[in-house]
């Protein structure tokens, strides 16, 4: 079977769709975390494709890419920052536990 | 033209003030002032910050009236509308700074402040820029700043839990965002907004839209995606609530503005009653719909002062999206417009409620009780906000939505297509007028438990009062501004 750019539209839609799916559903702020990432890498998968079969003959994709990759990194960071934070007050890691706020 | 180094350090030569002053702002704190106390501390910083941005202000004053540049491409434009929201930005960063001098931000005073300026950097290059990459790193640098800046209050729970869930409402936003760029970039093969559209909407540059449609829609808290905004506010310290309310705001509409009015023009569609075609302009409206009617209706019935700001700022930005729908130099220059006087007045109101909520005992409208007693001319100043933030005469908020709704009613005068959104607009002004006045009910009707004086220091009722002295002249004298807004953005768009 010949792998066309449709294939990867498709296979970065499924995974976004997965991330999205685990993001909303899933009550351990660690597993959203990772659905998140998984939604940003979606779309850098997206990024490289287009890159891969020469849709454009400039690297901007490339470069479009690589810096997402270093923004989820960054992302990532801060997020696990901010559930360590929040385990130190509520010795878990569950979001529907945070209740604090509400109205 | 080929850019010279020369020519983008001196573009961005405010940015790199602010990123030195942020991390002399760090090493002070870190080095010289560790052992002494807390308030110390947390003026020597402050005072550092608030200088760092005044010199960031004077390259940004300098090139004013200097003509336009475009540097690489889009990727950094240097002219007078840019600068004059980079100077916006800095004036809203540098107020946000100056309420803090007085509020607790804990033990990490170098990190809270040089936390603000490296954000208060993403939202400068936010407007500043033309390029979509950009637009995505400037975004994320100000997102992250925000979650960090929310979740200060270290030792308080409210704040923790509130800086995760405006985490994770943000990262998935961006996320969305992301696939949304890749995808308009998969479809038309650059990066810069200018060039996006040549042809017709096509479906999956449409679905890309509607995904950066989405990511936009969370960063400036509008119905369905505003569930983090009444959270992040009321556990966020309330200085760093005043910059989420005004200083990424400003930013995000800017940029948003851009996007659509430059980058999808012809996208539109169309919102005219009775010829609706699907396009930005229908999803905007119905946006703009529920978030005026649930944002009102829902800041009706809360007890807590920055929930009931987070809740009218969500009303406001359904406000704003009247004027993106109603497009074209009229619309954009009513959004802009809007932005300033909204920025300048939510910021006051919040610089009141930090001023007076830690010696008030806290932020439930009942321990505002009696305020005009208390704090008489701090009330007066709230008075003036929140009677601009309702949209009462002569106040700035008063014309910004006039003008909102004048450039709607224009567009397509002849059968008043538009008029459907005004008419829900105008109707739930009136609907917000009831809660904004429950606020001063409280302040100078009902009697406080306790009497004493609440004496704030001079230079922030002086700052406050500046701003308050603003609000009323974009309200009494709101021409000069409109026409300089018009001429800068006619040279745009």
């Amino acid at each position: 079977m010949n792998i066309t750019l449709g294939h990867y539209l498709a296979l970065s839609t499924i995974l976004f769709a997965v991330g999205l799916a685990g993001a909303l559903t899933r009550r351990n702020a660690i597993i959203v975390l990772m659905a998140i990432e998984i939604m940003f890498n979606a779309a850098i998968l997206n990024l490289v494709a287009f890159w891969h079969f020469k849709v454009f003959a400039t690297l901007t994709a490339q470069m479009f890419a690589i810096f997402a990759v270093t923004i989820a990194a960054a992302e990532s960071a801060v997020g696990l920052a901010l559930v360590i934070a929040i385990y130190r007050h509520y010795r878990s890691v569950d979001v529907d536990e945070m209740k604090a706020l509400k109205g | 033209m080929d850019a010279t180094y020369l020519d983008i350090a001196r573009g961005l030569s405010a940015e790199i003030v602010l990123v030195l002053a942020a991390l002399f702002a760090l090493a002070l704190d870190l080095g010289w002032l560790r052992r002494e106390g807390g308030r110390e501390r947390t003026r020597a910083v402050g005072v550092l910050t608030i200088v760092g941005l005044i010199l960031a202000a004077i390259p940004v004053c300098q090139m004013l009236g200097n003509g336009s540049q475009r540097l690489l491409g889009g990727t950094l434009v240097v002219d007078d509308l840019t600068l004059l929201f980079k100077l916006l930005l800095i004036i809203l960063t540098a107020l946000t700074a100056l309420i803090s001098l007085e509020y607790d931000v804990g033990r990490h005073v170098g990190e809270y402040f040089a936390t603000m300026l490296f954000g208060a950097v993403g939202m400068m290059l936010l407007v500043a820029t033309e390029e979509l990459i950009t637009i995505f790193v400037a975004l994320e640098l100000t997102s992250l700043c925000l979650y960090i800046l929310t979740a200060f209050h270290k030792s308080w729970l409210r704040s923790q839990e509130a800086a995760l869930k405006y985490f994770m409402f943000g990262a998935i936003s961006s996320a969305f965002l992301l696939f949304g760029l890749s995808l308009v970039f998969g479809v038309t093969g650059t990066t810069n907004i200018r060039e996006l559209m040549t042809g017709s909407l096509t479906p999956l540059l449409g679905v890309g839209l509607l995904m950066i449609l989405i990511g936009f829609g969370f960063k400036v808290a509008v119905v369905p995606f505003h569930l983090w905004a009444p959270d992040a506010y009321e556990g966020a310290p309330t200085p760093v609530a005043a910059y989420i309310a005004t200083g990424s705001k400003v930013a995000s509409f800017f940029v948003l503005t851009k996007v659509l009015l430059l980058g999808f023009a012809g996208g539109a569609g169309s919102a005219l009653w009775g010829k609706f075609a699907s396009g930005w302009a229908m999803l905007l409206a119905v946006v703009a719909v529920l978030s005026m009617v649930l944002g009102n209706c829902a800041a009706i019935v809360q007890r807590n002062v920055k929930r009931l700001l987070a809740y009218s700022s969500i009303a406001h930005a359904g406000y704003i999206f009247i004027g993106l729908i109603a497009a074209g130099l009229t619309g954009a220059t009513s959004v802009m417009f809007y932005i300033i006087v909204y920025a300048l007045t939510n910021l006051g109101a919040f610089g009141v409620v930090a001023a007076l909520s830690a010696r008030a005992g806290g932020e439930e409208l009942t321990h505002f009780n009696g305020m005009a007693k208390r704090a008489p001319l701090l009330s007066l100043l709230m008075l003036i906000f929140v009677l601009s933030l309702a949209g009462v005469p002569p106040l700035g908020g008063f014309f910004g939505k006039f003008y909102l709704f004048a450039a709607a009613v224009g567009q397509d005068a002849r059968h008043f297509g538009l008029l459907w959104l005004v008419v829900v607009g105008i109707l739930m002004s009136a609907v917000s007028l009831y809660y904004y006045l429950i606020v001063l009910k409280h302040m100078y009707v009902e009697a406080a438990a306790d009497d004493s004086r609440i004496e704030t220091p001079t230079y922030l009722n002086a700052a406050l009062g500046l701003v308050a002295l603003a609000v009323i002249l974009l309200g009494v004298f709101p021409q000069p501004t409109l026409t300089l807004l018009n001429s800068l953005l006619s040279r745009v768009l």
